[in-house]
C-alpha cells in the first residue's frame, strides 16, 4: 500500500480520496489474519515482479556511493535499535546482494558525520572491504547535524573519474531533516545533472523537499521509510541495475580473464605472493602456488573480479559475466488462473493436481490461483514462481520440455536470414538458455 | 571443547539431509547405446545408494529425478501414486518402497516415450532446476529450529550442451545462493561445465572410470555429507578453467573486450556489438592509447 504513493507523484497519500484500508483484510474462518496478511505480502511481492518490465540496456557497470547520514538524527530510536544500528545491518545484507547481483560494480561509503563528509572505503569491488568498515562503524560518536552537500561533492569529485560507460550512483541515507550545506546546495544539484550522476535518497523520518528535488532532477528514486521491513526493501530495490541512461557512454572495455592452468603439466607453478595483500599489513600475503594471474603483465591476485594494480586491466572469470546475464534474459511473467484449470494427473496416480517444478499437490483451498507459462504451458504453484522469477532465473518447463525450446529456435532461424550468420557465432559463453529468451533478445 | 562437540553432534543428528538425485536415462547416452544392460546397471547402483543414504538417518530424505531425452519426471518421490507393497522379511518397507517406485515409475516413462528418429541432448540443466525448486519448497515447509542440508546428486553419460549454458550458470548461482552441494559424477566423458559447477557450489567431481564400480564409487566418494568431506582423503579437485570464449571465434581467449550493455566477449575490437546492436562510441583511441603510454614511459 506505501508503494501507492510512487504511482502517482503529484498527489500525496493525505490529498487523495478516501480509503477504507480495512476492508482489504479479511478474517479467515478461525478469526486470524495471518492468511489475509500472507496474500497481501504475495500480492505485493507479484506486483513487484509484474513491474520488472524487460529492459536489454541496463546500466551494469555501477559505481556506486552510499551516503549514510551519521548525525545526532540517527540515534534516534524509531527503528530498533537506533536508526544507525538498523542500517548498518541492513547495509550488510545489501552489500551481499550488490555484489552477488553486481559482479563487476564498484562500491563505496561516505559517512557525514558533523557537517563534514568523510570516506570510509573507497571504491572497490570486494564485499569483504566494506563490511569490515561498516563494523567498524557501530561505535561512530553521533552529533551535530550532517551536511548533504559536502557528501555530495566527496562523491562527485570520485566519480567524476570513472570512465563514462559506467553506471554512475549515489545512494544517500539520511535520517536528518536538516542539512547545513556551506553553498548553495543547488549548484552542487546542477553539477551533477550535468554529470548524469544518478542520485537515490533513502529518508529515515520524512520527505525532504531538497532530497526530493534532488532524485527528480538526477533521475533517481526517493523513498521515506515506514518500518525496517519498508526499509530492507527500498534498499534492496537498489540492488537491481538501472536502466542505461540514454545519454551513457557505450563502450567495449578490454578485460582480462586469467586461468590459474600451469604452462607445464604436471610440474608444480612455482610459490608466489598476491598483489592484493602486499600492501595489507595486517593480512600479509602468504607464500601460495595457486592464484589468478593477469594475463598481461602476469602479477598475481587471489581473489576476482579485481583491477589489476600494475596495468589497470580489469580481471574477470567468466561466471562473473555469466551472473549478470539473468538481469538481461529475465523469464516472462506467468499468467495468473484459477485453480480449476490444471488438469489432473493420469488416473493411476490419483488424478491429482500438481506443480509441474516442485510436484505439490494442489489443492483448491490453499491454492487458489496457479501460474501458467505461456511458452511451456506448464502450471506452477505460487512459491515456485515466485522462486523461478526472483532466484533461479530459468523457467523449469520450458528448459526440461525439448520440444519447446527446439521448435521455437528453429523457428526464429527460419525467419531471419540474415541473422544466420549472428546464429552461428553464438558464443558457447552466453546462449540465451531458452529460444523465447532468444527471441526477445533479437527483438 | 567437548561440549561444543556434543552440541554439534547432537545437532548434525537433529537436522535433515536431502539428497537429490538427478539420473540422466536418455538411451542416445554413448554408455547405453553401446550395451543396454548398462542402463540397469547403473539404475541399481543408484537405488542402492539412495537406500544407503536413507539409512543413515531416520530424517534423512531422497528425491530422484530421471532426466530423459523427451521429459524429466519424478522417479521418488510420488505423492498419490499406488504402489504394492508386499513386505520382504527383514527388510525396512521404506527401501523396497523406493525400489518398486523407482522401477515401476522409469518403466512407465520408457514405455511411454516417443519414438527416437535422430540422438538428442539430456537437458540435464533443466532438470537440475526442478530438483532445486523441489529442495527449496521443503526448505520452506521444515520446522523452524530444524536445518536441512540438500545436495544434488548428477549422474549422467551425455556430453553437456552449450546452449544450456545460461541455464547452468543460473541453477549454479541459485545453488549457491541456498547453500546445496552440486556433486557430479560422469559415466563417460569430462563435462566442464558440471566441473565449474561443482567448483561454485563446493561439491566433488568425479569421472567414473570403471563402470562396474559404479555403486562403489558413489558410496566412496558421494556417501559422505559436505561437513564431512575434509576429513576423508577424496580425489583432489580438478583445475577448472573459467575463461570465457569468445562470441565472434568461440574460442578460449585470455583478453577480450567486452561490451559495456550486454557483456558480450569479443576477441577484437569491433564499432558495433553484434549480440545487442549498440554502436560504440571512441573507437579506436582506447584501446591504442594505453600501449603508447607504456612505450613511452619504457624509452624513459
Amino acid at each position: 500500500m506505501a508503494d501507492d504513493e510512487q504511482d502517482d507523484q503529484k498527489e500525496y497519500r493525505w490529498e487523495t480520496g478516501y480509503e477504507k484500508t480495512w476492508e482489504a483484510i479479511k478474517e479467515d474462518d478461525d478469526g486470524l489474519l495471518d492468511g489475509a496478511i500472507a496474500e497481501l505480502i504475495q500480492k505485493a511481492k507479484r506486483k513487484r515482479q509484474a513491474e520488472k518490465t524487460k529492459q536489454n540496456r541496463l546500466g551494469m557497470m555501477r559505481h556506486m556511493f552510499i551516503v549514510l547520514d551519521c548525525s545526532e538524527a540517527m540515534s534516534v530510536p524509531d527503528l530498533k535499535p537506533t536508526r544507525l544500528l538498523c542500517t548498518l545491518k541492513l547495509l550488510e545484507i545489501f552489500i551481499e546482494e550488490f555484489f552477488d547481483q553486481n559482479p563487476i560494480s564498484q562500491l563505496g561509503i561516505i559517512a557525514l558525520k558533523a557537517k563534514r563528509a568523510e570516506k570510509i572505503t573507497e571504491l572497490t569491488g570486494t564485499s569483504r572491504v566494506h563490511l569490515k568498515a561498516l563494523a567498524g562503524m557501530a561505535n561512530v560518536s553521533l552529533t551535530s547535524e550532517p551536511s548533504l552537500q559536502n557528501g555530495l561533492d566527496l562523491a562527485l569529485k570520485t566519480l567524476k573519474v570513472v570512465p563514462s560507460h559506467a553506471s554512475r550512483e549515489i545512494v544517500i541515507i539520511m535520517g536528518s531533516l536538516t542539512t547545513c550545506d556551506p553553498v548553495d546546495i543547488n549548484l552542487t544539484i546542477d553539477e551533477l545533472k550535468k554529470e548524469r550522476i544518478r542520485c537515490s535518497v533513502i529518508s529515515l523520518s520524512a520527505e525532504i523537499h531538497i532530497c526530493r528535488y534532488l532524485t527528480q532532477q538526477t533521475m533517481g528514486t526517493f523513498g521515506a521509510v515506514l518500518d525496517d521491513s519498508h526499509y530492507r526493501d527500498q534498499l534492496l530495490s537498489q540492488v537491481d541495475p538501472p536502466p542505461a541512461a540514454k545519454t551513457q557512454d557505450n563502450s567495449l572495455i578490454r578485460m582480462g580473464f586469467p586461468h590459474s592452468k600451469n604452462e607445464v603439466e604436471g610440474k608444480d607453478e612455482p610459490l608466489s605472493m598476491c598483489m592484493c595483500h602486499i600492501e595489507n599489513l595486517e593480512e600479509p600475503s602468504g607464500l601460495s602456488t595457486t592464484g589468478h594471474h593477469c594475463p598481461q603483465c602476469n602479477s598475481k591476485y587471489c581473489e576476482l573480479p579485481v583491477e589489476c594494480q600494475c596495468c589497470g586491466l580489469t580481471l574477470v572469470s567468466a561466471p562473473h559475466l555469466a551472473r549478470s546475464y539473468h538481469h538481461l534474459f529475465p523469464v516472462p511473467n506467468f499468467e495468473e488462473l484459477p485453480f480449476e484449470s490444471v488438469p489432473p494427473a493420469a488416473p493411476d496416480c490419483g488424478s491429482l493436481r500438481k506443480c509441474y517444478a516442485c510436484i505439490k499437490v494442489l489443492n483448491g483451498l490453499t491454492d487458489k490461483s496457479v501460474f501458467k507459462c505461456g511458452y511451456c504451458n506448464q502450471f506452477f504453484c505460487i512459491d515456485c514462481d515466485i522462486f523461478i522469477h526472483e532466484t533461479l532465473h530459468a523457467c523449469v518447463g520450458c528448459n526440461t520440455i525439448p520440444g519447446v525450446a527446439g521448435l521455437v529456435y528453429q523457428k526464429q532461424s527460419g525467419k531471419t536470414p540474415s541473422g544466420d550468420t549472428q546464429q552461428q557465432q553464438q558464443p558457447k559463453t552466453m546462449l540465451p538458455s531458452t529460444s523465447k529468451q532468444r527471441v526477445e533478445y533479437n527483438m | 571443547m567437548d561440549a561444543a562437540e556434543v552440541a554439534a553432534n547432537k545437532e548434525a543428528e537433529a537436522s535433515i539431509d536431502l539428497l537429490a538425485i538427478v539420473l540422466d536415462t536418455n538411451p542416445t547416452q554413448h554408455i547405453v547405446r553401446q550395451n543396454p544392460q548398462n542402463l540397469t546397471q547403473i539404475l541399481e547402483a543408484v537405488i542402492a545408494f539412495g537406500n544407503a543414504h536413507l539409512m543413515q538417518k531416520a530424517q534423512n530424505k531422497l528425491a530422484v529425478i530421471s532426466c530423459s531425452h523427451h521429459a524429466t519426471d519424478f522417479l521418488y518421490p510420488l505423492p498419490g501414486r499406488q504402489v504394492e507393497l508386499r513386505p520382504i522379511d527383514g527388510q525396512y518397507e521404506a527401501f523396497s518402497l523406493v525400489e518398486k517406485t523407482v522401477k515401476q515409475q522409469l518403466g512407465s516413462i520408457l514405455m511411454n516415450a516417443p519414438r527416437l528418429s535422430s540422438p538428442c541432448e539430456s537437458l540435464l540443466a533443466g532438470s537440475m532446476s526442478m530438483a532445486l525448486c523441489y529442495i527449496s519448497r521443503l526448505q520452506r515447509n521444515v520446522a523452524a529450529g530444524v536445518k536441512m542440508h540438500s545436495r544434488i546428486l548428477v549422474l549422467t553419460g551425455s556430453n553437456e550442451c552449450a546452449s544450456q549454458y545460461m541455464t547452468y550458470m543460473n541453477v549454479f548461482f541459485t545453488a549457491q545462493k541456498l547453500s546445496i552441494v552440486i556433486d557430479a559424477c560422469a559415466l563417460d566423458k569430462t563435462l566442464s561445465l558440471l566441473q565449474q559447477g561443482c567448483d561454485i557450489t563446493s561439491g566433488q567431481f568425479l569421472k567414473v572410470t570403471q563402470l562396474d564400480g559404479l555403486l562403489q564409487y558413489l558410496l566412496w566418494v558421494f556417501m559422505p555429507s559436505p561437513q564431512m568431506r575434509h576429513k576423508l582423503v577424496l580425489p583432489p579437485p580438478p583445475k577448472v578453467d573459467y575463461r570465457a570464449s569468445c562470441f565472434c571465434h568461440r574460442e578460449l581467449i585470455d583478453i577480450g573486450y567486452v561490451c559495456s550493455v550486454c557483456l558480450s566477449v569479443f576477441c577484437k575490437y569491433s564499432p558495433i556489438c553484434t549480440t545487442c546492436h549498440t554502436i560504440f562510441k571512441t573507437p579506436g583511441p582506447l584501446p591504442i592509447k594505453p600501449k603508447k603510454k607504456k612505450k613511452t614511459e619504457k624509452q624513459m
